[in-house]
């Protein structure tokens, strides 16, 4: 019941502090760090994948409503919260009983690392070329992705070390 | 038994997948009809009312810079305002009823202040949100501009709010001359630095040198002639090229603007009727 509240309030949260404090933040005039994906990235791991994908929906829809892009959050956020559970197999074995939410405790340094480069990524390449809506500006949206991308994933890796169990 | 219903738990999953996915999309391509979507945009009252909070307090920060182009504008004003009194008592004629003055039709516009609530720099196709609608006299393809030079074109109204396609978006190209020459091209940007934009249709024999401006050329109905749109910055040409590729540094700070002012052109309808009926025959 705790983690359920917590997992709500961490989702105002993080859609508020994305649409009026990390939009804003426009770094280098290009680079937007995108965070609010870290809702997707710290739900319990045997969380029902339709619960998930619904969720990643409803957090990427909202985000949009926000910030004039209708779909394409919703569509990155999406694509991530599916091919979540594939990532987390790939870099982790966590037993058929356990259900931990993903952190530096319970994957390992190392795998929590890479399962949140690899959803970061896979998150800003989608939402950069559906922006584009095309691959013409191929190299400079990659630049962009890759730039983006490491932001994010330092404010998400600092956050979580925040507050580490 | 159980394989099947694990097979078909999995599938349902992909299934739901792949229409979320679609839903999505669709929405994305619906978007680019964009007026269909305000309602699911941030010119959405609530939406709105919720930036306009956080607005009155970031406004507060720029309240320096805001002040000393307010001034500096103010000041340009008045050196005008003396010089057309100066002009208008040249040409005053001594019996009052003897002429009669017309304002040319192209030079009657007036401004409506607006202030931006909601802005980006950093996509490929930025917004602006500003805080006036249609109830403030407001309407769709009127062109918006700053004390510093061209913003963009109003794209979506509705009751209190507007939606802004600033220069930062490369679905829009601002006809735009040098002051010098004349000679005029389409302006667009590049996707990259807020601070940039290029003008492609320049010929070869043109001649120009960095730091010329470029203003508006007045053959739209949006902007007037003359509002500064910004300086060259660099150009180059290949050989092989019979035109030029130019970086125009603009004039308008889009990260740090706050208020604008909406150019409402009275003769616009006419204007365009009258051109609409000449391409109709």
């Amino acid at each position: 019941m705790l983690s359920v509240i917590q997992n709500i309030v961490s989702f105002i949260l993080l859609v508020l502090a994305q649409v009026l404090v990390l939009n804003n933040i426009q770094f280098l005039g290009f680079i937007n760090p995108y965070i609010y994906i870290l809702f997707i990235i710290s739900l319990p791991v045997r969380l029902p994948r339709w619960f998930t994908l619904l969720l990643g929906f409803a957090i990427g829809f909202l985000i949009d409503i926000f910030s004039n892009t209708l779909g394409m959050h919703a569509f990155a956020s999406v694509l991530i919260a599916y091919a979540r559970s594939f990532v987390i197999k790939l870099f982790t074995s966590i037993d058929e009983g356990n259900n931990p939410t993903p952190s530096f405790h319970s994957f390992g340094v190392g795998a929590y690392v890479k399962y949140v480069f690899v959803m970061v990524f896979l998150h800003h390449a989608t939402l950069f070329f559906l922006e584009a809506f095309s691959f013409s500006h191929f190299w400079l949206i990659l630049f962009k992705t890759l730039l983006s991308s490491l932001i994010s994933i330092l404010i998400i890796l600092g956050l979580k070390s925040l507050n580490r169990k | 038994m159980r394989n099947l219903i694990n097979f078909l738990i999995q599938y349902s999953v992909l299934m739901l997948f792949l229409f979320l996915e679609l839903i999505s999309f669709s929405l994305i391509v619906k978007n680019q009809e964009y007026q269909k979507s305000v309602f699911l945009s941030s010119s959405n009252s609530t939406v709105a009312s919720l930036y306009e909070m956080s607005n009155s307090v970031v406004e507060f920060f720029k309240l320096k810079a805001s002040n000393v182009s307010l001034s500096e504008e103010n000041t340009a004003l008045k050196n005008e305002l003396i010089q057309l009194k100066n002009q208008l008592a040249a040409i005053t004629p001594e019996k009052k009823d003897s002429i009669r003055f017309h304002i040319p039709p192209e030079m009657e516009y007036k401004f409506i202040s607006a202030k931006v609530i909601n802005s980006s720099t950093n996509k490929l196709q930025n917004y602006i949100t500003l805080n006036k609608g249609i109830r403030d006299g407001i309407k769709v393809d009127m062109g918006v501009v700053s004390d510093l030079g061209v913003v963009g074109i109003v794209k979506t109204v509705s009751d209190k709010f507007a939606v802004v396609i600033p220069i930062l978006n490369d679905k829009i190209r601002i006809n735009c001359k040098f002051t010098k020459s004349n000679y005029s091209g389409p302006l667009q940007w590049t996707g990259f630095n807020y601070q940039y934009a290029s003008l492609d249709d320049i010929a070869r024999h043109v001649k120009f040198v960095k730091g010329d401006s470029l203003v508006t050329s007045g053959f739209t109905n949006t902007f007037p002639e003359g509002i500064p749109v910004g300086t060259i910055d660099n150009f180059n040409i290949k050989e092989s090229d019979p035109y030029y590729t130019i970086s125009v540094k603009l004039a308008v700070d889009f990260r740090t603007l706050s208020h604008v002012k909406v150019i409402d052109y009275k003769n616009y309808r006419e204007q365009r009727f009258l051109e609409q009926v000449a391409k109709e025959k």
